[in-house]
């Protein structure tokens, strides 16, 4: 079983056909589908902002941190989902748009910049956390995220233009 | 002029056919336009959690409104900018839109309530989580889901 027939096969699902021709399930996904997005990158903006130096709501990046990834990872899920959920819909042609396939390109890259900052200079997070303005490497990891965040929403925007 | 006429004269603008001539204005208006929603939601959902009392009790709301409201009002301008575009560019998709004209009313219901409700929260003050405080909390943050829900639906909607 190739690619290709595999698509073809998740694309004829019941699940996928209820999608695809039912009135009202695409826009639904869509609609919980913005919703999670909006909730997981502006949730994280605020985390990005802070270590760029912004202040937020606590004087602690470790504080910060844990009062919003859960909120993160849950909106993410739900995006995950609904994003999944669109895509079976129509899977031969979403996995063969590049804006699409883009768009999966720079959600592992921010997924990578987030290890890379939770391996790294988060392990040391005592040292400045309250105390001091973010290290370089925080604030790199920051500005990367931002980018790479709006970068999704505008390739995900342009995925709805030339399917 | 009724509403379909002032659809009519929009349409033949000259801004109104450079929106639609250039392919790129709407998708890259369109990604304004959400990025500033997902600001909205962000500063929402944490000064709402605050105050349900879900997140970081220990700080004081008066704090958590004056990092988030202002955030808030900036947002909603872009969103109030590229919206305007979106309706400059489209006349007829937009203004006879059933799912447009009610997400315009809870727009201007979170924006007054905003205003009323929230503004207020900037001044220091001795407040303790009453249950109806935290039943609003929620409120708000399901009026501005419900935004999102109806902005996603003017493309489905004619």
């Amino acid at each position: 079983m190739n690619l290709d027939s595999t698509l073809d096969y998740l694309a004829n699902t019941p699940l996928a056909m209820a999608i695809s021709q039912g009135a009202a399930a695409f826009p639904m996904l869509e609609c919980i589908h913005v919703v999670a997005i909006a909730a997981v990158v502006g949730t994280i903006t605020i985390v990005d902002l802070r270590l760029l130096g912004y202040r937020s709501h606590r004087r602690g990046v470790r504080q910060l941190i844990e009062d919003i990834l859960p909120y993160t990872w849950g909106a993410f899920a739900l995006a995950l989902t609904a994003g999944s959920l669109l895509f079976i819909s129509n899977a031969p042609k979403y996995a063969h748009n590049a804006q699409f396939q883009l768009k999966l390109l720079v959600i592992v890259a921010a997924a990578i910049n987030m290890g890379i900052f939770h391996l790294t200079v988060y392990r040391r997070v005592e040292e400045w956390d309250d105390r001091l303005p973010p290290p370089a490497a925080a604030r790199v990891a920051g500005a990367t995220s931002l980018a790479l965040w709006l970068t999704v929403i505008f390739l995900g925007r342009w995925v709805g233009f030339t399917l | 002029m009724d509403m379909h006429g002032f659809s009519e004269w929009l349409y033949g603008t000259g801004v109104s056919s450079a929106i639609r001539d250039n392919f790129w204005v709407v998708p890259v208006v369109q990604s304004i336009h959400i990025t500033a929603i997902a600001v909205v939601i962000g500063s929402a959902l944490v000064t709402e959690l605050r105050i349900a009392g879900v997140i970081a009790p220990e700080e004081n709301i008066c704090v958590v409104a004056q990092r988030y409201l202002p955030w808030m009002w900036r947002a909603l301008a872009v969103l109030l900018a590229t919206g305007l575009v979106m309706i400059v560019g489209e006349p007829e998709r937009t203004l006879s839109n059933v799912p447009f004209w009610i997400k315009m009313a809870l727009v201007v219901t979170g924006v007054l309530a905003s205003i009323g409700l929230r503004k207020p929260l900037l001044t220091p003050l001795d407040r303790s989580s009453t249950g109806p405080a935290r039943s609003l909390a929620w409120i708000m943050l399901s009026l501005w889901v419900a935004v999102i829900f109806c902005g996603r639906w003017i493309a489905y909607s004619n």
